[in-house]
């Protein structure tokens, strides 16, 4: 155990050399979807090169998908984690610009129909492009979010993948060895499956430990691993056990603001499983589409509410600024707060809220969960 | 704390890193301290002991059960762990400029000190530097060939004919999830000429690394864990068992510096095997390319998008629109699988394709062809290397470029392990012990390499002698195959006679080959046997411009062969040798690039009282046979004799 110590610190801590500028990312997903914006120019490459075209599209013809019933429960490691790689997916959405990666990782759960994974900005997207360890392409739509857990549900129609158990009682413990599944860096293209990491569990401690040094939504238990897990585009991998069960969900890129230390960690699964179940219980959904409008609704300038412009067809409900006096501002609401739920159900945009407030009574009050810096904060608002 | 100490001392005694290097070691250790304190508290948490305990020291008994004895197993794979690692680390080069300065790694492949190394490794030093074993020994070392574009190097040690090797792997079996570890140089820890050890997991295979800025370019690269960081660039990547199975050259860093976050690449060591020979010619090479581009289309299929008419698979019936099936032994779903498996080969060679037109599944083999001119890799080199061609230690002016080391390399990020050769008046005063192992010449890194391996391919003709001179000419005749049409070829030094029944053609010993060739005749068989015969006679220098290319596959038969280009006059011969033997198996004719040249495979060879004397001989074009000729006859006659024109001549 001693020496595990400094071989750590060598591993996580020198990554304090990222004192320079972050670095944008310079590319794109090589196999990314045509409607990834891709900050790619090996796209115009030479076209007499041929080592400069691009692939556009890496289906197989055949889609070779394991038909056994036996959750991996294998002990040889090639064979566990080339299976395990079968249930992790590449998804690709929105960004691309600096800093913020368009790629992401995604856990196919259950029966092969849902995709668990990171709630980010990835994911302001009509339809989430995922693509699976043999390079089909399947389009899925967002069943739910849990913005506590930063937990996102994925529905896609068929993928014929084996999907993972969410085992709560798989608890991950210390010393125990672990494996990343991630699309980190978006290396895997096309039918590459993702790439896998060991590490040893370090811990299994709540991310408010040093309150303030982290920004994260997220405040619960994580499992802490000793190996560079977290990298760009593995946020919503797997973390597995060496019987082949998903022990945790990789989080977010997160850094101590003060120390500079970047933080490997997974959602422990007993955290995951009940967001999972919070999500498909409709807890935090988008408006079902059956609420009818009413005759006399809410309506944001009545509220007092400014927006940000709707730019993009996803545009955050950003407030931009709150009328004084208004019915807003005696509420609590303040401008730069992003609005998350109204009543429990998610509003993905800015043409989501207006959608949710026109169900609501002009005269009735309405619950709303907002985002200010990183804290997530309950308001009611009474007219 | 004692390690991170040590860490900053010998980085800062050896490298004298540039770019900060007191802040970032500080940084270091200041850091070492801090995140000990903060890992340490997050850990007490964790076992529920209240912070305010202060920071004590973890007792590994508090964190999991003590076990009174480890497994057998577990022992006995430790054991073979730490053997392989022996081994491994005894093969394992530190690469370090004449003046000590700067660092990379390598790995020693052959007993007479051959290393593989990384291109961007040896270029800042130039053609020469020195190379530390873990004998604690530093060797001299020259470079010989270089590979620009797929970022490898050969650089020869000297002083020893009993370097310890590598044991070379089969790439092609490394699968995710294998064990694995690298050994290297990284940060130029290895001042003690220890090599540094990281293990880790395989995360991915056939990688395709797109170019990060400079035309280095990774494909089918294997991805690891193992900590590969700068200074481990140009090392050896070992399987569990010891064996070389890449060479590391690249990580992804991105925002969080220039150090390892848990993903390299290494070069498979079957690309660099299939370059190996190449590199010894001393040449500077080129990466290959197909002649056509590819799309895919949604349905998955790798589609023909353009293609040159001039290349060779152009000529082996392939268009636009038909689809790609298979390159080489491996299938083609995308098109990063069918980059990946052309980076792997040297142009010239050929590799074998499967396609599928409007009609039919087509096996063919197509030879690939050079991916930059001649004029382009001469830029890239001048770019990428500080090298003053007759003063060992370089130009210390010259910018340490550094960017071939990282897939996202960032500007103003301090320059670590080999960053660091720059040293102001580090001239060493003495006499360059290797200056008779380097010697210039225009598309050659060193092209001193390139004549040691004619010497050895001519040394393998050992019974020159034996050839009579060529005042007599030299009549072989024989049989078509399956036929009874006789065949003679006349060899002298002024003309050539080939007679196929009754008709002989008559071609001038030196030159208009052009023609007949171009025009697929049969009378190119002449042209080889004259080409045989010289190079027996007085060898491939004094035929005329030879170049050791390296060695390469031969259609339809296992192994790969010395291959020599010689210019004769207007066409180029190019004559593949066993590379024990030196006995000739083919030569190929070729007039230009853009068409197919004349194959004239040896099949079966004799000998003759101490000569080699052609049995069996193969004519082809494309990967059509044309003709097969069994000889039954050689024999030496006065030259005058014959001066033939167009006339009947078969005996």
């Amino acid at each position: 155990m001693k020496l595990c110590v400094p071989i750590f610190l060598v591993v996580t801590v020198a990554v304090f050399l990222a004192n320079g500028p972050t670095q944008s990312l310079a590319r794109g997903p090589i196999d990314a979807c045509e409607e990834v914006e891709l900050a790619s120019p090996l796209r115009d490459a030479d076209p007499l090169n041929n080592n400069a075209a691009i692939d556009l599209d890496g289906a197989l013809d055949t889609a070779p998908i394991a038909d056994t019933k036996v959750p991996l429960e294998e002990t040889d490691l090639e064979e566990l984690l080339g299976r395990a790689e079968r249930s992790v997916v590449k998804l690709y959405g929105a960004g691309g610009a600096r800093g913020l990666e368009s790629y992401q990782s995604g856990v196919v759960i259950g029966d092969g129909s849902l995709i668990l994974t990171s709630w980010s900005t990835v994911l302001d997207v009509d339809k989430v492009r995922v693509v699976t360890f043999d390079g089909r392409r399947l389009d899925a739509e967002i069943a739910g979010v849990d913005p506590q857990c930063e937990l996102a549900l994925l529905r896609v129609p068929d993928s014929g993948l084996l999907g993972f158990e969410l085992d709560p009682q798989n608890i991950a413990k210390i010393g125990q060895r672990v494996f990343a599944i991630t699309n980190l860096f978006g290396i895997a293209a096309g039918n590459e499956a993702c790439s896998s990491q060991k590490g040893v569990v370090m811990a299994m401690s709540p991310l408010t430990t040093r309150k303030g040094a982290m920004k994260t939504l997220y405040q619960g238990r994580v499992i802490v691993v000793d190996v560079m897990t977290n990298n760009p585009g593995a946020t919503g991998g797997a973390l597995i056990d060496l019987s082949g069960r998903l022990v945790g969900i990789v989080g977010k890129e997160l850094r101590d603001e003060q120390a500079g230390i970047w933080l490997n960690y997974a959602l422990p699964m007993d955290v995951v499983k009940n967001s999972v179940d919070r999500i498909l219980s409709g807890q935090a959904n988008v408006a079902a589409a059956n609420t009818q409008a009413v005759p006399q609704p809410h309506r944001l300038n009545d509220l007092g509410i400014a927006l940000i412009p709707d730019v993009i067809p996803k545009t955050p409900a950003f407030i931009d600024w709150i009328r004084e006096d208004s019915i807003a501002a005696r509420s609590g609401l303040k401008s730069n707060d992003l609005i998350l739920l109204v009543n429990d159900s998610r509003v993905d945009s800015r043409k989501g809220l207006e959608r949710i407030l026109s169900t609501i009574n002009r005269g009735d009050s309405f619950a709303v969960l907002v985002q200010r810096g990183q804290e997530l904060i309950k308001i009611q608002v009474r007219p | 704390m004692e390690k991170s100490i040590k860490t900053s001392i010998v980085c800062n005694a050896s490298a004298k890193c540039r770019g900060g290097p007191l802040g970032f070691q500080l940084a270091i250790a200041w850091l070492l301290v801090f995140s000990s304190l903060v890992l340490e508290c997050t850990r007490s948490r964790a076992i529920g002991q209240s912070p305010g305990e202060g920071p004590t020291q973890i007792q590994p008994a508090q964190l999991q059960p003590a076990q009174p004895e480890p497994a057998a197993e577990v022992l006995e794979a430790q054991k073979q762990r730490i053997e392989a690692m022996r081994v491994a680390a005894q093969a394992t080069v530190g690469v370090f400029g004449v003046d000590g300065q700067g660092g990379g790694s390598g790995v020693c492949i052959t007993p007479d000190g051959y290393v593989l190394t990384n291109f961007h490794v040896s270029s800042p030093f130039g053609h020469r530097m020195r190379c530390g074993l873990n004998d604690g020994k530093m060797y001299e070392a020259v470079v010989a060939g270089i590979d620009p574009t797929g970022d490898l190097a050969v650089i020869k040690m000297f002083g020893r004919d009993d370097f310890p090797v590598a044991k070379i792997g089969n790439s092609d079996r490394v699968r995710v999830g294998q064990w694995c570890f690298a050994a290297g140089n990284p940060f130029v820890l290895a001042t003690n000429l220890q090599p540094t050890v990281t293990y880790g997991l395989i995360s991915g295979v056939r990688r395709y690394q797109y170019p990060a800025g400079t035309i280095l370019e990774y494909s089918d690269c294997i991805q690891t864990d193992a900590a590969i960081n700068p200074g481990n660039s140009g090392g050896p990547l070992f399987n569990a068992q010891g064996e070389l199975i890449g060479i590391n050259g690249r990580c992804s860093f991105e925002k969080r510096g220039r150090v390892n976050v848990g993903v390299g690449y290494a070069i498979s060591i079957r690309q660099a095997m299939n370059f190996f020979w190449h590199l010894r010619s001393g040449r500077v090479l080129d990466h290959a390319t197909l002649g056509f581009t590819v799309a895919t289309d949604t349905k998955g299929k790798v589609t023909v998008s353009n293609i040159l008419e001039s290349s060779d698979a152009y000529r082996r019936g392939l268009r636009y629109g038909d689809e790609i099936l298979r390159l080489d032994d491996r299938q083609i779903g995308t098109t990063n699988q069918l980059k990946n498996v052309t980076g792997i080969f040297p142009p010239q060679w050929r590799v074998a394709l499967r396609f599928r037109n409007d009609t039919d599944t087509v096996d063919t083999a197509i030879r690939l062809q050079n991916l930059h001119l001649p004029i382009e890799l001469e830029e890239i080199v001048k770019g990428e290397s500080s090298e003053e061609p007759k003063a060992p230690p370089k130009s210390p002016q010259e910018e340490p470029e550094e960017k071939p080391d990282a897939e996202e390399p960032g500007p103003g990020t301090p320059p670590q392990g080999k960053g660091v050769r720059k040293k102001e008046g580090a001239l060493p005063k003495e006499k360059d012990a290797l200056a008779d192992r380097y010697e210039t010449k225009r598309g050659f890194s060193n092209y001193y390499f390139n004549r040691v391996e004619l010497d050895r391919i001519v040394g393998l003709q050992k019974p020159r002698n034996q050839w009579p001179k060529s005042e007599e000419a030299w009549v072989l005749a024989g049989t078509v195959v399956g036929e009874t049409t006789n065949v003679q070829i006349r060899v002298t030094d002024s003309s050539l006679g080939f007679t196929l029944g009754d008709k002989t053609e008559a071609v001038d010993a030196k030159r208009g080959w052009t023609p007949w060739i171009q025009q697929q005749s049969l009378v190119p068989l002449a042209f080889a046997i004259r080409t045989w015969q010289q190079w027996h006679e007085s060898g491939p220098r004094r035929m005329g411009e030879a170049i050791y290319i390296g060695r390469s596959p031969l259609v339809g038969r296992a192994g790969l062969f010395d291959t020599t280009r010689i210019t004769l006059g207007e066409v180029d011969a190019v004559v593949y040798t066993a590379p024990e033997t030196g006995t000739i198996q083919c030569i190929e004719l070729f007039t230009d690039n853009q068409s197919d040249p004349a194959e004239i495979y040896f099949e079966k060879v004799q000998q003759n009282n101490g000569k080699e004397i052609p049995e069996r001989i193969r004519l082809a074009y494309g990967l059509e046979t044309r003709l097969v000729v069994d000889v039954v006859r050689s024999e030496w006659e006065p030259a005058t004799v014959i001066e033939s024109g167009k006339e009947k001549g078969g005996d």
